[in-house]
Parts: structure tokens; C-alpha cells; sequence
């Protein structure tokens, strides 16, 4: 069964896991907090450690490019003082600019160009071009010529238009020699107008330098593995890039004409606008740092490029390392917990199955001993203290039920007794017609009633003893003995309520007393003799008054309570039609469950209802009505009935 | 010896007989487009690369100009039996006597852009400077810098870009489809306020076409209409197949070793595609307008270009 329950279930019964995945789940919530605070932070001082090395490797790239270009301007100033020295002898033109290349190893090549017919012995075209040939040698040739019109290149209009010294955008040059057109890769040249003493622009030069120069510098740069740095001229052109295709054809933003790219576009501007700084792009779907500056006196920018895997790379390995190596302990330490809470509450689990046995009726079941001080030992011990503590009582219920299971069989008995010793035999007779009911509350009950007829006389009598259960029966089997005693002996009710009270107030020092209701009927003559000893009024239906209503009772007192008392009789001289109704208290103080008494006006309605019916149907009417009033209520008290009718 | 003579006849008869046919067969058909390699001229590449010429018994060497030595010096030193001339440059060459036969036109709009270097309209830079291309192109912008009095001083430059990227002008020309994306990728036009369309002004006279010398022409006029007949077959393959297309042009380019990239030759084939489109049909009609010619010459000779005003006939085979 317990293989077929799921995780959760696992979990949630069993308290080794949960504690366990709880006590894994608060570690490595802590952990992992605290790990991730300190990724955070290492990740920030990387980062800055990056920003700083990239920072320095720029400074020092400007540095060593500013120093080439800074080389080819103080060569050009050179150049310029010697030119206008000598700007009247146009062949002194070609020796200095062969002495120039010569003298730079940086310069690719120099050429000093004039205005047409600037000399007029030389025609419209005068361009001295010196070059580095085989071997290191310069060589020099002079341009220009109908389909190489040099006034319209940049090298030459833009200083002109200008009129300062400018560097070009980079461009091929072609040098054609006698048989061949040679590449000579890209270059970037730097030139001067040169204006005579007047300010008349009379031409230009220009310093030629491969840009080979400065991709080698700048390739070179390499302060990460796959790092790598990028030279931008203005309007975005990648003058050095470690990718060909890009190289001097491409801008930053041309990728964005194709699909916008705002990242691109935004670190194209902050190079052009000469600004200093790092932002994040996405290049190739990879996260990389971009780290720019621009030159000094150009309008060139620097960018070195890295990719965060170059950066981050070892320390995220860390990371991962450090995360993994956490997670496995975890996972270790809730097995470990689960394994050792499980050891520690095996007990529990014995106790458990002990408890079931116990519960199912075991309780001999012996429990293991346990030598442990800790909250599971004084458990144990709590646990078999109760068990001993259950033995006990059960055994104590066990006595106590048998001796009330054997009181109760003797009270089924005096109840059986008491029963018997009221008569259920009513006469079967034309002139009177009688009935009586007893309905104990308890085994046993306090009333009374008895009846019997001798020579013509109805001798009846009703009672109810003070207090309930056996010593009220044993004081009804007195009286009850005593009336029929007494009765026999034809005496009248007062004389009976009087020899009963005189033996049941002697010796009564359990002050128990019985209210009693004494009766003689003569049936020859009709005359009812009575006497009532403290008991409830009954009821008489008249024929002749069509009524019910209290008998008229003199205040007689109740018997047992004081010896000698003198009960008085009355007497009601024509009984014949009439009913008498006889009752305990049981019947008009009957209690519902709202603590509502039946009541004497219910009583004498009902009565009054049925006069005219049998005794028998009065009493079952009257008991119905009761047991409707009391719906369920358990009964406080006995209740007994007794009707007499005697015929007209 | 004996057995030596008939071989020898034999080898005479085939040596006379192969180099003459081979000469009548493979006889170059030398077309220079009027720039360097690019996507303008996508459609000549395709009809060579697709066999098109060669289908119509035409050996077509393409030859472009140099920066320094115009489609228009080749046509006239006879260098090239063909050339693309745009409508202004050929009014041009007839204009100075030079008998021209237009054999196909491509575009149907104008494609040149006036760009400001600062924000304003180019149309407030009265006196401007203006780069303009040293090869020409630039005949309807000087007209309508003398039209609306503007008196730009138009700079000659082999790369105009350059002039304008490092700040050598005020302005600069350039083709929609070419130096225009140019300087869209370097990210230097202020706003579309710095950029005068000709094309939206009243000045939408249509560009390349083919033509020949007159003379040329008269010698075979059936080689020149089955060149005209395969170049514009290649021009409707390029615009059923520009991916296609665009990979022939860039084997050209990197050829002609070409500043430029893939990028920019796209956008020129698109933008080229579309000048070939007539405004009004929507589509391709690789012909002449009458108006527009008529319109070109009247603001030609209006504007000193033209000592007479020329009329389409003149061109027309």
C-alpha cells in the first residue's frame, strides 16, 4: 500500500519526509540566498574588474594609434616646411617626397599634387607620387594625365575644400606599374593644402598609410580570449574588424537598414559623438560589453568588444559548480535527516502499533522497554503508565458493571414483586366499574393502590410515598399491607389512616411519609365513605352536576409524620351514576421537556370530556393525554390512576 | 611528301575556314554599364550569367568604366559598342554632335536625391556647395539649381559620400538607389527634411537606357536589337528571381572589388526595380517617354545645356 501512495501523500504521513523536505527545502532557501548575494557581488566586482581592464587596454590602444597617427602628422608638417620653402623649383618636390617615404617606415607612400598649370612647364598635371617598392626602395612617379584626374580625389579636395589638414576615409589604391595593377590593400592617407605665402591654394599632399598598421595594433588587443577590438571612422565605417566582409564596406548601422537594430544605432552615435563608455549588446545572440573611446584628434573611435562568456565564463562555471555542489548536499542532508528522524521516531511507530492493539482490546499487551531520557522516552513512559492506569479502571468497570447488572436484575425483581402486590384483576360486576394503572418512574416506584370488596363494600385506597426507588417501595409495601390488613377488618378510612400513621410515624427516623387517599364504597347503598391523608384531591364526576371537580377533602396529614394524629372521614352519601378519580401527583405535576406541568385544569377538562365513558377509557385517555404532554421527557415522578364508576 | 600534301591542304582549307566563321560568330559585343558593379546593373549580369545573350548568338563582354574614364569616353572613343546612358547624358552626347540610338530603357523615374548635411531643406542653401559625381548624372540638378536660383557650387569628386561624411560640403547628390543608402548608413542625414526628391518635384525625367552610336548600330541593327531583345529578358528574370539575382550581383562586386556590401546591394536592386516601374501602369515598360524626353530637352536648352532642343526621333533607331 504504501508504494502506491504519491509524493505528496508520502510527505504529509510521514513525518521523517516532511520534516526532512522541510528542513532541505529552509537550507536551501538560505542557501541559495546567500549564494545568490554573494554571485551578485562577485559578479559586480567582475564586472568592474572588467570595466577597469577594458578601460586601461583602450587607454593604451588610443595611446599607441594616436602615436602612428600622431607620427604621420608631425611628418607631414615636416613635409609642408620643406615644400614651401622649395615651392618654385617643382623637382625638388620629388626629392622631398621620396625622402619622406624613405625616412617613415610607417608611410606607404606620399604624393605632392598641384593646381593645373601650377608650373606651366610641367602642363595641367604635376603629381610626384613616391612609393615603397621591392626591397625597401622608393621609387616615384609622376600622376595625372586625362583619365587619372587627381583633383577629384579625396586626398587632394578634401584638404582643398577644407583648407586643413584632413585624414581621408579609407580607400584601395591601385598603383598600376608598367605591366601590372598591384593592390596595395587599404590605406588612409593624411593631407595638407598648401597655399602659398598669399593663401592661394596651390595644392595638396598627402601621407599614405596602410591601415595594416593599424589593424595589427589593434588586433592585437586581446584582454579576453574572444575579445575583440574595433576601429570605427566616422560615419560608422569599420576600419579595422576581425571580420573581412565588414572591413571598410559596412558601417555599424547598415545591418540597420536591413532590420532595425537600436543598440547598434545607439553605440554608433556615442562613438560619433566622441563619448566614452560601455553598454550591453546582443551580437550573434550572445550577450557582449562594448567598451569604446575615440582618438584625440581624429574622428575615430575605439571599441573592444566582449563577450560576457569571456567575462562571466569562469565565474558562472563556479556558480553552476558551487549550486550543483550545494543542491546534491542537500539533497544528501535530506536524506541523511530523513533517515536519522526515522531511526529517532521508530519508537513512535511501535508505540503506534502497540496503541492499535491495545485499542483493538490487547491490553495485556506488553510494551518494550525504553532507555531514553529525551520527549519519546518520557512518552513511552507516559504511554505504559496509562495503559496499566486503563488495565485498572476497566477492571473497576468491569466489578462495578457486574454489580449494577445484579442490582438491576433484583430491582426487575422488586419491580416484578411490587406489581404484583397491586391487584390487575378488576371486578366484573353490573353495578361498578373500576380501573386503576401504576406507572413507576424507576425499577421501583412509591405509589401505591389497592382495592378489594367484601361484603358489599368497595375498600380502595391510592398512595404516594415521599421520595423514590427502593425505600419509597418498601414503605409502599407497608402501607399497602397495612390497608389491606386494616380494610378486612371492616374498619372506616379515618380509622384505617389512623392505626396505618400511629404504626408508620413509630420508629420513622428516615422521616419517609405516604399521602393517601382511603375509600369505602358501599355498594348496597351507595354511600362513599373517605378519608384523605395529605393526598391530592380527586376528581368526582357527577352525573346529577355534569361536572368535574375536587372532591371537598378535610386537611388531614400525611401518614408517618406524627403518631396520634386524628384523621377525620367525610362521607358523600349517593355515589351511584357518580365517578371518582384518583391520582398521584405523578399525573397533574407530569413535566414536558420545557419543565411545563400537565396540570389540574388539563385533568378536569379531560374528565370532564369523558364522563361519560367506561373507567378504563378514562384512565387510557388520561395516560395518553399525559404521554403527549410529556413527549418523551423522561418522568420525574410515578404515576398512578384509579377510577370508579358505579352504576345508577 | 606525297602522302604530306592532301594533310597539308586539308589543315590550309580548316585554317581558313574556322578563324573567318569564328570571327562571325564570336565577335565581342562590348556593353560598359555607367558605374562601377553594383545591382543597378543587375539584369545585364543575369542575361549573361542565365545564357540569355548567348541564346540570341551574342559573346557579351561586360567592361565598366573606371572612376576617372566615363561610360560616355568609352561610347565616344568607340571603345564599347553599347553603353547605359541616362536620358540627360545621352541628349548631352547628341547635343555635341554625337549621332546616338537608344536601343532599351529600363528606368521609368528619376532616382537622384538632393541631401542636406544639416537639417534644412536643400532648397534654402542658396550658394551652396554640392558634391556632385565627376562622371555627370548631375544635368537635371544643375537645371534646377539655375530654375530656382540657387547657385550651387557643384564640387566634382570621384566619391561624393566622402566629402559629405566628413563635412567637405553643404550637400551632396545622390542616387536613390545608391549613394543615398550610402549615406543612410552612416547615420548623417539630420532628418528626411535634409532630403530633396527630384522625382516629387516636377522632375521625374527617366534615366538608363541603352544606346549606341549611330554608326555601330547601321552595321548590324538586328545585334542590337537581340542584345536590347536579351538584356531586358535578364531584367524580368532579376525581378522574378531577386535572391537569385542578388547573389550574381555580388559575385560582380566582389569582382570589381566594389565598396559596398550585401546590405546596400539589396536595397539598390529593390529601389532599382522600382524606377523601372511607370507610375501610372505599375509596371515595367522599358520604353521612352516622349513627354519625358521633350521635357528634359525643353529644361536643358532652357538652362544652357543644349544648343538646340532635341527630339525623341533623334534617338529612336
Amino acid at each position: 500500500m504504501k508504494l502506491k501512495l504519491s509524493a505528496p501523500d508520502f510527505v504529509r504521513r510521514s513525518l521523517s519526509s516532511r520534516l526532512s523536505v522541510l528542513l532541505a527545502l529552509l537550507f536551501g532557501i538560505l542557501m541559495l540566498a546567500a549564494l545568490d548575494y554573494v554571485f551578485t557581488q562577485t559578479r559586480k566586482g567582475a564586472r568592474q574588474e572588467a570595466e577597469g581592464r577594458a578601460e586601461q587596454v583602450l587607454d593604451n590602444t588610443v595611446l599607441r594609434v594616436n602615436g602612428i597617427l600622431e607620427d604621420v602628422e608631425i611628418a607631414a608638417d615636416n613635409l609642408e616646411w620643406l615644400i614651401l620653402r622649395d615651392i618654385t623649383d617643382p623637382d625638388k618636390m620629388r626629392e622631398y617626397s621620396n625622402e619622406i617615404v624613405r625616412n617613415n617606415a610607417i608611410l606607404n607612400s606620399c604624393s605632392v599634387s598641384f593646381e593645373p598649370y601650377f608650373y606651366p612647364e610641367k602642363g595641367r598635371y604635376y603629381s610626384i607620387f613616391s612609393y615603397r617598392g621591392p626591397d625597401d626602395t622608393v621609387l616615384w612617379k609622376q600622376e595625372g594625365d586625362d583619365s587619372y584626374q587627381y583633383f577629384y580625389l579625396d586626398w587632394y579636395l578634401m584638404p582643398r575644400l577644407l583648407q586643413k589638414p584632413c585624414w581621408t576615409e579609407p580607400y584601395n589604391d591601385l598603383e598600376e606599374t608598367d605591366d601590372k595593377v598591384m593592390d596595395t590593400g587599404m590605406i588612409v592617407s593624411y593631407c595638407k593644402p598648401i597655399f602659398t605665402a598669399d593663401s592661394v591654394f596651390v595644392g595638396s599632399f598627402s601621407l599614405d598609410v596602410s591601415l595594416q598598421w593599424l589593424s595589427e595594433t589593434i588586433s592585437a588587443v586581446r584582454p579576453y580570449p574572444n575579445a575583440y577590438c574595433i576601429l570605427v571612422g566616422r560615419g560608422g565605417t569599420y576600419l579595422v574588424h576581425p571580420d573581412p566582409e565588414k572591413l571598410f564596406f559596412q558601417t555599424i548601422f547598415t545591418e540597420g537598414l536591413d532590420h532595425p537594430d537600436p543598440e547598434a544605432y545607439e553605440l554608433g552615435r556615442a562613438m560619433r559623438e566622441r563619448k566614452q563608455g560601455m553598454m550591453e549588446m546582443k551580437l550573434g545572440g550572445e550577450k557582449n560589453y562594448v567598451f569604446y573611446k575615440s582618438l584625440p584628434n581624429i574622428d575615430w573611435s575605439v571599441a573592444i568588444i566582449c563577450p560576457d562568456s569571456d567575462i562571466f565564463g569562469p565565474l558562472d562555471m563556479l556558480h553552476r559548480t558551487v549550486v550543483i555542489i550545494v543542491l546534491m548536499g542537500l539533497l544528501l542532508m535530506m536524506l541523511l535527516a530523513a533517515w536519522l528522524i526515522h531511526r529517532q521516531l521508530l519508537p513512535l511507530r511501535t508505540l503506534a502499533v502497540q496503541a492499535e492493539s491495545i485499542a483493538a482490546g490487547n491490553l495485556e499487551k506488553v510494551l518494550p522497554a525504553m532507555d531514553r531520557d529525551d520527549e519519546i522516552g518520557v512518552l513511552s513512559q507516559s504511554f505504559r503508565d496509562m495503559q496499566s492506569s486503563l488495565v485498572r479502571q476497566i477492571d473497576e468497570l468491569t466489578k462495578a458493571t457486574a454489580a449494577r447488572e445484579r442490582l438491576d436484575r433484583e430491582l426487575q425483581i422488586a419491580r416484578g414483586i411490587q406489581m404484583a402486590m397491586v391487584p390487575h384483576t378488576f371486578p366484573e360486576r353490573e353495578d361498578i366499574d373500576l380501573y386503576a394503572l401504576m406507572t413507576p418512574a424507576r425499577e421501583v416506584g412509591g405509589d401505591l393502590y389497592d382495592f378489594f370488596i367484601e361484603d358489599e363494600k368497595l375498600y380502595f385506597c391510592i398512595g404516594d410515598v415521599s421520595g423514590k426507588g427502593i425505600p419509597a417501595s418498601l414503605m409502599m409495601a407497608v402501607a399497602k399491607s397495612m390497608f389491606r390488613i386494616l380494610a378486612k377488618q371492616g374498619l372506616p378510612p379515618a380509622d384505617i389512616a389512623r392505626q396505618i400513621n400511629d404504626i408508620a410515624a413509630e420508629d420513622n427516623a428516615q422521616m419517609i411519609f405516604v399521602t393517601m387517599f382511603f375509600g369505602t364504597l358501599d355498594l348496597s347503598t351507595g354511600v362513599l365513605s373517605y378519608c384523605n391523608a395529605g393526598h391530592n384531591a380527586p376528581v368526582v364526576l357527577r352525573h346529577k352536576k355534569g361536572k368535574a371537580y375536587f372532591l371537598p377533602c378535610k386537611p388531614n396529614m400525611a401518614i408517618g409524620i406524627m403518631a396520634g394524629f386524628e384523621f377525620e372521614g367525610e362521607t358523600l352519601e349517593d355515589f351511584r351514576g357518580d365517578t371518582l378519580f384518583v391520582y398521584t401527583d405523578g399525573l397533574n405535576e407530569a413535566e414536558n421537556a420545557a419543565h411545563e406541568q400537565f396540570g389540574n385544569e388539563r385533568m378536569l377538562e379531560i374528565l370532564g370530556e369523558n364522563q361519560r365513558k367506561g373507567a378504563r377509557d378514562i384512565i387510557e385517555i388520561m395516560n395518553q393525554a399525559v404521554a403527549a404532554h410529556v413527549d418523551g421527557a423522561e418522568a420525574s415522578d410515578d404515576l398512578t390512576m384509579l377510577c370508579v364508576r358505579m352504576a345508577k | 611528301m606525297k602522302r604530306a600534301l592532301p594533310f597539308c591542304l586539308t589543315l590550309l582549307l580548316l585554317l581558313a575556314f574556322f578563324p573567318l566563321s569564328g570571327q562571325e560568330i564570336l565577335k565581342p559585343f562590348v556593353f560598359t554599364p555607367q558605374w562601377t558593379p553594383q545591382a543597378q546593373f543587375a539584369g545585364y549580369y543575369a542575361a549573361l550569367e542565365k545564357g540569355f545573350y548567348r541564346e540570341e548568338g551574342l559573346d557579351v563582354k561586360i567592361v565598366h568604366p573606371s572612376s576617372t574614364s566615363s561610360a560616355m569616353d568609352r561610347i565616344i572613343g568607340n571603345q564599347s559598342d553599347a553603353t547605359t546612358l541616362q536620358l540627360a547624358q545621352a541628349l548631352e552626347l547628341v547635343d555635341s554632335g554625337i549621332e546616338l540610338v537608344h536601343i532599351l530603357q529600363t528606368s521609368m523615374n528619376n532616382g537622384l536625391v538632393l541631401v542636406s548635411r544639416t537639417d534644412v531643406s536643400p532648397l534654402t542653401l542658396t550658394g551652396a556647395r554640392v558634391a556632385t559625381w565627376r562622371a555627370g548624372f548631375a544635368q537635371i540638378a544643375e537645371c534646377m539649381s539655375a530654375e530656382l536660383n540657387l547657385e550651387y557650387e557643384w564640387i566634382q569628386a570621384a566619391e561624393i559620400i566622402n566629402l559629405y561624411v566628413v563635412g567637405a560640403v553643404d550637400a551632396t547628390l545622390a542616387m536613390s538607389y545608391n549613394e543615398y543608402y550610402q549615406l543612410l548608413q552612416t547615420d548623417l542625414i539630420p532628418s528626411e527634411n535634409s532630403v530633396y526628391r527630384f522625382s516629387e518635384h516636377g522632375f521625374n525625367i527617366q534615366e538608363d537606357g541603352i544606346y549606341m552610336s549611330r554608326s555601330a548600330y547601321r552595321k548590324d541593327p538586328d545585334r542590337a536589337q537581340r542584345f536590347a531583345r536579351a538584356s531586358r529578358r535578364g531584367w524580368e528574370w532579376v525581378r522574378d528571381n531577386p535572391e537569385e539575382a542578388l547573389d550574381i550581383v555580388m559575385t560582380y562586386v566582389k569582382r570589381g572589388n566594389t565598396a559596398t556590401n550585401r546590405i546596400l546591394q539589396k536595397k539598390m536592386l529593390d529601389e532599382v526595380l522600382r524606377l523601372q516601374l511607370d507610375q501610372k501602369s505599375g509596371r515595367p515598360e522599358f520604353r521612352l517617354v516622349p513627354a519625358m524626353v521633350d521635357q528634359a530637352s525643353d529644361l536643358m536648352y532652357r538652362n544652357g545645356m543644349l544648343k538646340r532642343p532635341i527630339k525623341i526621333e533623334e534617338i529612336l533607331p
